[in-house]
């Protein structure tokens, strides 16, 4: 059975030592507060997402017409 | 954060190998110990984090234990996430799919066809196992962080109007299949409401993902299903082996029925959840070949799912019986005669586990990408108060779902339409983000693609994407295909 912990319970310092002995330390909560850094985009990659975003943005456009269309 | 406690220490970080399954007990109970390279600072620890530690004590313990039961253990604590994704993915419309490709094809070309998308799925969704492990982040995080915000929130607004509107499809199933038992709509949706937040109210993830695997395990009905309606094995056997009879050739409906199975196996909130999932459960890079087993697995069980529904609708082909407008119910009540009142209550509460299953799924993909792109706290794991933003966003996205469901006159089957072109849609942006996540070098270190898995993934990553674009198309355009066969 899984340890099942009540939401008021106080931490204690076994669960210090066990969180610290189980999970890696950007495993935490509060790491995954510290962003990824940015990655720059090339030209080509730019490209490609433009190109698909227009192509999402274009067929969308096409669906809501058709739905327009068939509700009159 | 307002639970979490800030203790001054030495933070060690568990051992980052790469050992895999099967190493010897001395070499993995050494590793399984954290090493002492202490990093001290000030570090802020969470229920979440608490509740998170108590798992992967499991898995550790597991671990360090020699023999096969130990390892099969390992196993049972490390599925979850691919199991889930792959049998929440054998959804409402999905089955409803592979339903209507039996009874319009019969057993032949589609069986063997069926097998590969989920084989294609395997190579999609292992690559969100690797980032999860590698980076601990969700997938929404991922792109916003990597690729900025102009970028992650086109990739949020896929995610959510497709989510939300694939969500109206689940409980239109749920409500079709129940409905053939008598059960009002509105008990029906209730009633799976209901479900959904027995599931929640654990605030605890190892329980919920175990509440829902069992619930997931119900997808696997279509196989007695499949038995009840007697198909010849031998032609089933040769269908594998030759891809054929395809009935009628190439022609403009066997496209569209091709693209749709090929939608129906890899969609957008798949890459989400599974990613974030991963991370929810805390694996870590040594579990990546866990992580494998298990999307494997639940792969080889939605296929075996997909074929049994087509093999079950089958008879409607042989029959002459035309099902091409056919919902949940109509099937129900049409193989009635053919596998019986028993089969037929079978395949009624198959439709309404796909639907349940995937509206649990769906809704904690959805909740999982608002906490990591809104910064607020995101796991299975929050006790209620803390996480109150991520349930009401899980419940509440299921609950409109649900109401609007209920709207008399609603034309669903044109919604369950819709809905499949717009998820569609998506999905090739959605796998490029994922493409290029995985092939990122500085976040993904000894995890990243390795070129010959890359040309795989590359393959059916095109693949995917050109079959998305092309579905999209003959939805909208169905006359663009007339070429093919001009039927």
């Amino acid at each position: 059975m899984p340890h099942e912990r009540h939401e008021h319970e106080p931490l204690t310092s076994s669960d210090q030592e066990l969180v610290l002995s189980s999970l890696e330390r950007d495993q935490l909560a509060a790491a995954k507060k510290q962003p990824i850094p940015r990655r720059k985009l090339r030209g080509f990659e730019k490209f490609i997402f433009w190109s698909l975003r227009i192509y999402v943005l274009f067929m969308i456009a096409v669906v809501l017409y058709q739905v327009l269309a068939g509700a009159r | 954060m307002g639970s979490g406690k800030r203790i001054p220490t030495s933070l060690a970080s568990p051992a980052d190998s790469t050992m895999e399954f099967g190493e010897t007990e001395a070499s993995e109970a050494s590793s399984a110990t954290p090493p002492a390279s202490p990093l001290t600072t000030d570090v802020v620890i969470t229920h979440e984090d608490i509740d998170r530690a108590h798992d992967r004590e499991r898995v550790f313990l597991a671990r360090a234990r020699r023999g096969i039961f130990s390892r099969f253990r390992l196993l049972w604590l490390l599925v979850g996430p691919g199991i889930l994704v792959m049998l929440g993915e054998n959804d409402g419309p999905s089955m409803l799919s592979y339903a209507t490709t039996g009874s319009q094809f019969g057993i032949g070309f589609f069986i063997p066809f069926v097998v590969l998308t989920f084989f294609m799925a395997v190579v999609v969704q292992e690559m969100t196992v690797r980032l999860g492990s590698a980076t601990h982040r969700g997938h929404a995080e991922l792109i916003f962080d990597r690729f900025g915000p102009f970028w992650g929130w086109f990739s949020l607004v896929d995610l959510g109007i497709g989510n939300f509107l694939t969500l109206i499809t689940e409980f239109i199933a749920i409500r079709a299949g129940l409905g053939f038992f008598g059960v009002p709509p509105w008990i029906a949706i209730l009633g799976a409401l209901a479900v959904l937040y027995l599931a929640l109210v654990t605030h605890r993830y190892w329980t919920w993902e175990r509440i829902s695997l069992a619930a997931a395990a119900f997808n696997l009905v279509f196989i007695p299903v499949a038995f009840l309606a007697r198909p010849d094995w031998s032609s089933v056997g040769h269908a594998l082996m030759t891809w054929r009879p395809l009935p009628g050739g190439l022609t403009k409906s066997t496209l569209l029925i091709l693209l749709a199975d090929i939608g129906a196996t890899v969609t957008p909130w798949m890459l989400f959840f599974q990613q974030s999932a991963t991370v929810d459960k805390g694996l870590t890079k040594r579990d990546v070949r866990f992580g494998r087993i298990d999307t494997a697995l639940g792969a080889a069980l939605a296929a075996t799912a997909a074929v049994a529904t087509i093999l079950a609708t089958a008879p409607l082909f042989i029959h002459h019986m035309s099902a091409e407008h056919f919902q949940a119910a109509e099937f129900a009540q049409a193989l009635e005669p053919l596998v019986g009142r028993f089969g037929a209550a079978l395949f009624a509460l198959g439709m309404v586990e796909a639907g349940m299953v995937a509206c649990i799924t769906i809704s904690t993909s959805s909740a999982y990408a608002f906490g990591e792109v809104a910064h607020q706290p995101h796991s299975l794991n929050l006790p209620l108060r803390q996480g109150k933003s991520f349930y009401l966003v899980l419940f509440l996205c299921a609950a409109a779902a649900g109401a609007i469901v209920l709207i008399p006159g609603l034309p669903l089957v044109y919604v369950v339409l819709v809905v499949n072109v717009i998820a569609v849609l998506a999905m090739p942006p959605a796998l490029v983000f994922l493409f290029m996540l995985a092939n990122d070098r500085e976040i993904m270190g000894d995890l990243v693609t390795p070129p010959l898995v890359n040309v795989l993934a590359s393959s059916v990553v095109i693949f995917l994407t050109v079959a998305g674009i092309l579905f999209g198309i003959s939805v909208v355009a169905p006359n663009i295909f007339a070429f093919i066969g001009g039927k």
